[in-house]
């Protein structure tokens, strides 16, 4: 990883997208073991997965892994935390009228 | 490798991909069902709502090199309680479930009440993918567990929430994954705190409305609002986790970390008093008075909170409700300001922005109620 330069990884990936009532979920796993770090972008490659309702949908899929640089992902680690109140549910969006 | 479970049984042969036994057979099945799926859209004419999860990164040596044999037998209580399940098989429809007239639901209450659905749904889905993110991730047995199980109980109010939604005309779509995603990352601490707050807040939220509606049943406008009780004992048991993760380590909340604290205490709960005030007919239609509602919900947080956190927001300061009052007017003189543009709406937004600002900071400096923590931590719902 170059500290300033951005690498391009492929990852063969099994998608999983339940849009069931018992359950609604979505995931993405990375089957050659490859671990995402802070800063870098995941896109799975392909048309976009639908899951009527329903059903379980599992696909195996490429993805693409933008690494960050290494200044990137130190930037990232250092202001991530400034987001976190997003992880906080307030029952209603941010939108002052709608 | 694609596993499709059919909503509707056929009536011959094979009814699914699975039990075909020739690539004919099978084929005729994808095609049905393609029909079905395509048919159903175009008649329901549903709006499509992409969920947009965010996505995220921790320490996850940190959190393997947590060690739980300290507090092990309130913790293996609380597993066993989750284990077991007690709310499986709870969030379906049953008879309870009346009849929603959306068509001659109040417009200016259906907007807000889908708001409501759409954003809890969304908030449920986000704590499935982070959860589940840190089962997987991780390797401490205690630790991943316990996210498992928080991940299937997310994933079932998302569920739940998005068969209210497709009542309502609204298909949730879940084809975000293809769409580039970002990375950030929260320290350990940052997850607990928030989360915490989160989870306990939640439940005082939807306890609070739970027990009025049960005073009021004229105002139910929706039946979801029966399912709310389960729901945040779900919420409240999620709260326990995160309490006795903090309880692992004595230095999360003590020393300079109780200033994050009361950052978050803060933070919490000004957004909540804010967000609820933007949305006048959902709580009218609830009977609800907002300000009533939040002096509620911040005592029974406060009240919930003393079982962990060593200090608790002084509520009943005379400079806390006027402060979240001018800062829930600066709110919307930024909001105010966007809309307009030009330069006349930036200096609007720039000094709502510095009054929001100049309140935060007025709330926070409100001293602190001081307590000393209680030895054992564990509570149970009784509010």
């Amino acid at each position: 990883m170059g500290l300033l330069t951005k690498e391009i990884e492929r990852a063969p990936c099994t998608v999983e997208i339940s849009h069931c009532f018992e359950s609604l979920h979505a995931h993405v796993r990375f089957n050659n073991g490859a671990v995402i770090y802070p800063g870098d972008e995941v896109k799975v490659q392909g048309p976009e997965i639908m899951a009527a309702f329903g059903e379980v949908v599992s696909e195996d899929r490429e993805a693409i892994i933008v690494r960050a640089s290494k200044l990137e992902q130190l930037w990232t680690r250092l202001t991530g935390d400034f987001e976190v109140m997003e992880l906080c549910e307030f029952s209603f969006s941010e939108e002052v009228t709608l | 490798m694609n596993m499709q479970v059919p909503q509707n049984s056929r009536t011959s042969g094979a009814t699914h991909t699975a039990d075909a036994t020739t690539v004919e057979e099978s084929l005729a099945i994808q095609e049905e069902q393609a029909k079905y799926d395509d048919k159903f859209a175009t008649e329901t004419a549903m709006a499509n709502t992409l969920l947009t999860p965010r996505f995220y990164t921790t320490d996850f040596d940190e959190l393997d090199a947590i060690n739980v044999d300290g507090i092990r037998a309130e913790w293996d209580e609380l597993i066993a309680q989750m284990e077991a399940d007690p709310n499986k098989g709870h969030f379906k429809k049953n008879e309870d479930w009346d009849h929603v007239d959306w068509e001659n639901m109040e417009p200016q209450l259906k907007k807000e009440f889908i708001d409501f659905l759409i954003s809890s749904c969304t908030a449920e889905f986000s704590g499935c993918v982070l959860y589940k993110e840190m089962k997987r991730r991780g390797n401490n047995k205690d630790i991943t567990q316990l996210f498992q199980l928080m991940a299937r109980d997310e994933a079932r109010h998302a569920g739940f929430i998005n068969d209210a939604l497709r009542e309502a005309g609204l298909r949730v779509n879940l084809g975000f994954l293809t769409q580039s995603k970002k990375y950030t990352y929260f320290r350990p601490k940052f997850i607990y705190y928030a989360t915490y707050l989160s989870e306990k807040i939640g439940y005082a939220r939807y306890i609070t409305i739970f027990r009025h509606l049960q005073e009021h049943p004229e105002h139910r406008f929706h039946p979801i609002f029966k399912w709310f009780e389960e729901w945040c004992n779900d919420e409240f048991s999620h709260g326990e986790a995160f309490a006795l993760l903090m309880k692992t380590d004595p230095k999360l909340t003590s020393g300079r970390n109780v200033l994050w604290i009361k950052f978050f205490l803060t933070a919490v709960y000004a957004t909540m008093y804010v967000r609820d005030h933007q949305r006048p007919a959902f709580h009218k239609a609830l009977g609800v008075d907002p300000d009533w509602y939040a002096h509620e919900v911040f005592t029974k947080t406060s009240e919930l909170t003393k079982q962990i956190f060593p200090i608790t927001l002084d509520i009943e300061h005379p400079r806390w409700q006027p402060t979240l009052e001018r800062l829930q007017r600066a709110n919307v003189q930024i909001a105010y300001g966007k809309k307009q543009g030009g330069l006349g709406g930036k200096i609007k937004e720039w000094l709502g922005s510095a009054k929001a600002a100049s309140c935060f900071v007025s709330l926070y400096a409100i001293p602190a109620n001081k307590h000393k923590v209680p030895k054992i931590t564990r509570l149970v719902p009784a509010y």
